[in-house]
């Protein structure tokens, strides 16, 4: 469904500055329904592969596509929902309005983005704060907002960049209520999270990526198997890469 | 066009919320009510600084608006990642682009039509207090001129989009496009200039004489769209003038907007 092909991507700040090799060689395939968890430390690219796979940036080298589909046909898109790390929407937009415009650019009657945008604001408990500015929300509020609209137009492909950061543990209890539902109905689901009893409870499969390599995949049930905890595949795989700071 | 509506609605939504307008729109108020006592003080060709201060300060406070708010909707989207909700619709960079252009249009249209009402409600009023300066006042001319601002707003919203698919900060976007608004505004008088330097005593180098008139087709060529002397002493401006107006300003934006679409398709947002 997800798939990378040695996906490399390097970051020039400045003219003179050092490059940061972000990405090197990152081969990932992602089936569909599962639900895929991304982990690794801060800086080791996670967003920058989520954002290449929005077609936000642009590999420097490799290829990754989406159902077949190269990510940079905007094509693509129609089936896939994203919510980025720290979201900011407009400030004098309402959450309703937000919704209405995930959903008609995405193509959809103004009749279903009414009944799909009640159901999922009731959902991210945000039915009672709908006709509010964005501008008056608080930061959980706005990560609910930004997951409702990624969730508008009912994608098959849902991308969330850290999506239960920023929430309280009655948001992210929700947050992984609606992932579960995703993978009832058959989604694809692709996150990268801090929070490893998060991933444990939710995740088919996780991949652990340190200093721009993917160090480790497979499936969760077989990580746990030896007795170990995700906490120490994590621990185990930053120590062997040697990382001693965050790039 | 039907992926464009849902961009250009938004922006303009956002725009016209935005707390700005409120200001700018009372410094407008402001100009127009000062018109009323300086007329008053005057008493001499009344309309003719009446008309040019209600024309002036629809044109200034308009700059304002496409300074403050215009460049505005499209920095923040840059600045604070707000495009990376769009991008991750169907819509491909240049169609974003159009769409945030067709939004900030409609936002200086309506905003220009609010004003241009204000203004011409003012002068309304002056004209009944100092009937007798009015004999060679016209409504045409003046509603001409508020159109032709309007499309020099139009142009250089697009010059300001231009200038944003390829410099890193707003601030930077901001000073671009205020610099053009002179140069454009100035041209015509610096090219006449110098190209005729003994009118003046002075003396240009040939490769300045090049500079300006390089600099003449390239930039646009903004006092073409300033009628207030027309409309002061109610001159007729013909059609085939305001037909090339109209002309100049589709070209001229086409053309701007092409290339910050070519700019902004390689455009990364990290
Ligand atoms: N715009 C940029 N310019 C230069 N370097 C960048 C840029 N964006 C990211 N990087 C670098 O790329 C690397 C990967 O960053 P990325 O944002 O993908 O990390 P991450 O895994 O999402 O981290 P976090 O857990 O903190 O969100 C980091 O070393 C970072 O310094
Ligand atoms: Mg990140």
């Amino acid at each position: 469904m997800i798939s990378f092909a040695s996906v490399s991507k390097e970051f020039k700040e400045g003219v003179a500055a050092k490059r940061v090799r972000a990405l090197s060689n990152l081969t990932l395939e992602i089936e569909r329904g599962q639900i895929f968890g991304f982990l690794g430390p801060n800086g080791a690219g996670k967003s920058t592969t989520i954002k290449i796979l929005l077609n936000l940036i642009f590999p420097d080298s490799g290829r990754a596509t989406i159902r077949g589909m190269d990510v940079c046909d905007k094509n693509v898109r129609r089936f896939v929902g994203y919510l980025p790390e720290n979201p900011y929407f407009y400030d004098y937009l309402t959450a309703e309005e937000l919704l209405w415009f995930g959903g008609k650019s995405s193509g959809m009657a103004k009749s279903a983005i009414v009944e799909r945008s009640n159901l999922l604001l009731d959902k991210v408990q945000l039915l009672e704060s709908r006709k509010r500015p964005l501008r008056t929300y608080s930061k959980g509020m706005v990560q609910r907002a930004g997951l409702a609209l990624a969730l508008i137009h009912n994608p098959d492909v849902v991308i969330l960049d850290e999506p239960m950061s920023g929430l309280d543990p009655i948001g992210r209890k929700m947050v992984g209520d609606i992932i579960l539902e995703l993978k009832k109905e058959g989604k694809t689901v692709f996150f990268s999270s801090h929070i490893l009893s998060d991933v444990e409870r939710l995740c088919d499969r996780v991949g652990i990526i340190v200093g721009g390599q993917l160090r480790l995949t497979g499936c969760v049930a077989e990580i746990l198997k030896g007795g170990d905890t995700l906490e120490d595949a994590f621990m185990r795989e930053v120590h062997i890469a040697g990382l001693k700071e965050v790039r | 066009m039907q992926l464009l509506w849902p961009i250009a609605i938004i922006t303009f939504k956002e725009g016209i919320r935005n707390r700005s307008i409120y200001g700018i729109s009372l410094l407008a108020l402001l100009m127009l009510l000062a018109n009323f006592v300086i007329s008053g003080m005057v008493a001499q060709e009344v309309s003719k600084v009446a008309v040019d201060i209600a024309l002036s300060a629809i044109s200034f406070s308009g700059l304002l608006l496409v300074l403050f708010v215009g460049i505005n909707l499209m920095a923040k989207d840059l600045d604070r990642k707000t495009i990376y909700m769009v991008m991750a619709k169907p819509i491909s960079r240049s169609q974003y682009l159009i769409g945030k252009y067709i939004g900030v249009i409609l936002l200086i249209t309506v905003c220009m039509s609010l004003l241009s009402f204000f203004a011409a409600v003012s002068l309304l009023l002056i004209k009944f207090g100092h009937p007798t300066f009015f004999q060679r006042f016209s409504w045409l001319m003046v509603g001409l001129s508020f159109f032709f601002t309007t499309l020099m707003l139009i142009l250089v919203a697009a010059l300001s989009f231009l200038f944003s698919s390829f410099t890193s900060t707003s601030f930077l976007t901001f000073i671009l496009t205020i610099i053009s608004y002179i140069i454009g505004m100035s041209l015509n008088d610096v090219k006449a200039l110098v190209e005729a330097p003994q009118s003046v005593g002075i003396t240009v180098s040939p490769v300045t004489v090049k500079i300006v008139q390089a600099a003449y087709y390239v930039f646009p060529n903004l006092s073409l769209f300033d009628i207030k002397l027309q409309a002061a002493h109610g001159l007729p401006v013909p059609v085939t003038y305001v037909i090339g107006i109209v002309a100049y300003t589709m070209v001229y934006s086409v053309i701007v907007m092409t290339m910050a679409c070519l700019i902004f398709r390689k455009k990364e947002f990290p």
